[in-house]
């Protein structure tokens, strides 16, 4: 087994490449979107198919379509669409109605220019007015390239879309976090470097590497990824239907949707049942069991691992070793965590501050008893908020 | 869901991460055993059969006895995680070579039983069960375990044994060279100081051990050691002799940081490391017992839930 290393900076040699249209495509949503296509809608590339009912300008942005075709079916998780069907004899082809440029987005500002960024699909629920803004030029995860793929190639993108937060947000300072010893800056920002070892490239621990600050409540980070689809949007003035995904040592602009065995045929990565595949770097990323599932907005890469390369989790009891508590950026004791879930105590849970777990994942990966401890905690994380959700629904019941 | 054509293919999924870092429970525990190979080779050279016939005994009765208890408490059956192995061993490693088979036996299965799997099996005991087997026997049948009346048979002399009962000139002749080299009588295993530190050494290169309670143990152990010296040096030791005698070094690597119940953040590892060796010293000086370590070992597990209330503040935590 080759030694893992965390470090996540590499020197990026090749550059942005663009994947051929795919003929269907599989676009997730999320519980909040409303679908506003029917079955068997043609629909348009950059045409809304599903909204997001709420009013406010920071929210989940819309879904478009990332392809000319026929809506195929409506699930409640994904929207499919496929190809267009021949016309019928005598009858004239049906034409997918594009939308225009949105011209608005020079004349906007402040939370209307929000609200139509929203509209065109940037998912603005994390943006704050007037914050300091941080953004997180660290690739995401060892092996996920994006970050500095995008520094190095899509700077004109990148400046757009700087610009466009600037009248957007207003923020107060801009701050660019690049790893140490690389020297890029982005137009308008401030550049810290900072470790490029995971997990210190996870944003809580990028914005105290900015900033000084653990947690701050002034303070809005984003990621280069994230950047780079509201310069997007700002640059071809048309809705968000793509996003940039890592794969080996290559980086994709992926319309989303495509599904993932298209994509990996396409930029001919071979695959198998003998490897595990998930949506999303080795560390963080879902690991998916069928490979017709769509690329989700926001996925950074697609990992494969060879099965039974890395010890297999098992429900092992924890050997108090310490391990993952050495490793945890959060300084909290993720194996009493996950004895505590195990056990269902999760108020004790709460009392040792499983709400401060960083979701880094780190601990699971360095437990010799192979347990899995993030998994735990996400379980305690949980069950805690379901059972807060139920109490303040009694609450208002009273 | 018969509309969607379903695939053939479907993959395995796990929760994240994907990656591991490889070092598992079983493979740690081989790399002691490799680490303890040399250890146990220089024992058997040096004592003969009579070694080997203990450390046989000593790890025999280890995995049987929790192979025979997990199948009574209805756990998944463990040997081939070889920790019972590894402990087995450290017990045999605290023993006088000559240790009776049965007092071997009793001790080994002692250890397991109330050193382990009373707590649930290896990782839930709050002491370290190979010093829980030593101190029941050390307690049980102390002409047995006394190294100085065991070893008779050896024309040398027991560092420790003499320094309590003669006095500091008795040990005049014992140099921290043949310390190391483990020149002089003492346990089984432990007095092979040298192997003993080039073994930890190794399992702190691999990251199996960390440095934390080691060095603060030594540390322990030194500075306890120096400050009794500078009172008296007539009447107190010099704390190298303290440092490589005994089984100060197989505690610093193999028993201080026994991973259940050693405390876990940075700062209470180094004081319950610091705190173990300075109870080295304090056993050895006033207590009856010539060597103190494996209850200062005891000792200091015991305080382990006291430092682990040391706790730093959580990520964002205010």
């Amino acid at each position: 087994m080759m030694k893992l290393r965390l470090n996540t900076s590499v020197e990026i040699k090749g550059s942005l490449q663009d994947v051929p249209a795919p003929a269907a495509v599989r676009i997730p949503i999320q519980k909040k979107h409303k679908p506003v296509v029917k079955k068997k809608q043609i629909v348009g590339r950059g045409q809304v198919i599903a909204e997001n009912p709420s009013k406010g300008a920071f929210n989940l942005g819309f879904v478009h379509a990332s392809i000319d075709g026929m809506v195929e079916d409506i699930l409640p998780d994904a929207i499919l669409i496929g190809p267009i069907p021949a016309p019928k004899e005598g009858e004239e082809a049906a034409v997918p109605a594009r939308p225009e440029p949105c011209a608005d987005l020079d004349t906007l500002s402040g939370e209307e220019l929000c609200r139509k960024l929203l509209e065109l699909g940037v998912d603005t629920s994390r943006m704050h007015a007037t914050r300091t803004l941080v953004v997180n030029g660290l690739n995401p995860e060892p092996g996920v390239i994006v970050s500095e793929q995008l520094l190095k190639d899509a700077q004109a993108t990148l400046k757009a879309g700087i610009q466009l937060i600037e009248k957007a947000l207003k923020p107060g300072t801009i701050k660019l976090v690049v790893a140490s010893g690389k020297q890029i800056t982005v137009h308008g920002c401030t550049p810290v470097n900072a470790s490029d070892a995971y997990p210190a490239t996870i944003d809580a621990l990028v914005v105290y590497a900015a900033t000084g600050a653990e947690r701050p409540d002034n303070v809005d980070v984003i990621s280069v990824a994230e950047l780079y689809s509201v310069g997007r949007v700002a640059e071809t003035k048309l809705p968000l239907t793509e996003t940039v995904v890592a794969i080996g040592e290559k980086v994709f602009r992926v319309p989303v949707g495509m599904k993932v065995q298209a994509l990996l045929d396409a930029v001919g990565v071979p695959y198998g049942t003998d490897l595990k595949i998930a949506l999303g770097g080795p560390m963080r990323g879902e690991a998916i069991f069928d490979l017709s599932v769509g690329v989700p907005k926001g996925c950074t890469a697609v990992t494969l691992v060879p099965e039974g390369l890395y010890p297999m989790v098992q429900p092992n009891p924890c050997i108090n070793c310490g391990e993952c508590v050495l490793v945890c950026p959060a300084r909290i004791q993720p194996g009493m965590l996950s004895r505590f879930a195990e056990f269902n105590m999760f108020e004790n849970a709460r009392s040792q501050h499983v709400g401060a777990c960083l979701e880094c994942g780190m601990c699971t990966f360095v437990c010799p008893a192979q347990r899995p401890v993030m998994q735990y905690l996400l379980l305690a994380k949980g069950q805690l908020a379901t059972q807060d959700d139920m109490v303040s629904t009694c609450r208002l019941q009273d | 869901m018969a509309s969607q054509d379903i695939t053939k293919n479907i993959f395995t999924v796990t929760s994240a991460p994907l990656w591991h870092c490889g070092k598992t429970l079983q493979s740690n525990m081989i790399q002691t055993l490799l680490a303890l190979l040399p250890v146990a080779v220089m024992a058997g050279y040096k004592y003969g059969f009579a070694a080997v016939s203990v450390m046989a005994w000593a790890a025999l009765t280890a995995v049987i006895t929790e192979a025979l208890v997990q199948k009574l408490m209805g756990q998944e059956p463990s040997a081939d995680d070889f920790s019972a192995l590894v402990d087995g061993l450290l017990f045999a490693f605290l023993l006088p070579a000559t240790a009776p088979a049965w007092m071997v036996v009793v001790g080994s299965a002692a250890m397991v039983i109330l050193g382990r799997m009373v707590f649930g099996g290896y990782g839930g005991s709050p002491l370290c069960a190979p010093a829980v087997g030593w101190g029941i026997l050390a307690i049980s049948w102390p002409d047995f375990m006394d190294l100085n009346g065991m070893l008779l048979n050896w024309d040398l002399i027991e560092p420790l044994s003499e320094l309590k009962y003669f006095g500091l000139d008795a040990i005049a002749g014992v140099t921290p060279v043949s310390l190391l080299l483990g020149e002089n009588l003492g346990d089984l295993g432990a007095s092979q100081a040298g192997l003993v530190l080039v073994a930890g050494l190794f399992l702190m290169a691999r990251g199996i051990v960390r440095w934390f309670i080691p060095v603060s143990f030594l540390a322990g152990v030194l500075v306890t050691g120096l400050v009794y010296n500078l009172i008296d040096p007539q009447a107190y030791a010099s704390p190298v002799f303290h440092l490589l005698s005994g089984s100060t070094l197989l505690a610093a690597f193999f028993l201080m940081p026994y991973p259940s119940s050693s405390p876990a953040w940075r700062l209470p590892m180094l004081l319950f490391g610091f705190f173990g060796g300075a109870m080295v010293i304090i056993i050895r000086t006033y207590g009856i017992y010539p060597d103190g370590a494996c209850f200062a070992v005891l000792l200091a597990n015991l305080c382990t839930p006291l430092f682990d209330l040391i706790q730093p503040k959580p990520f964002g935590g205010r």
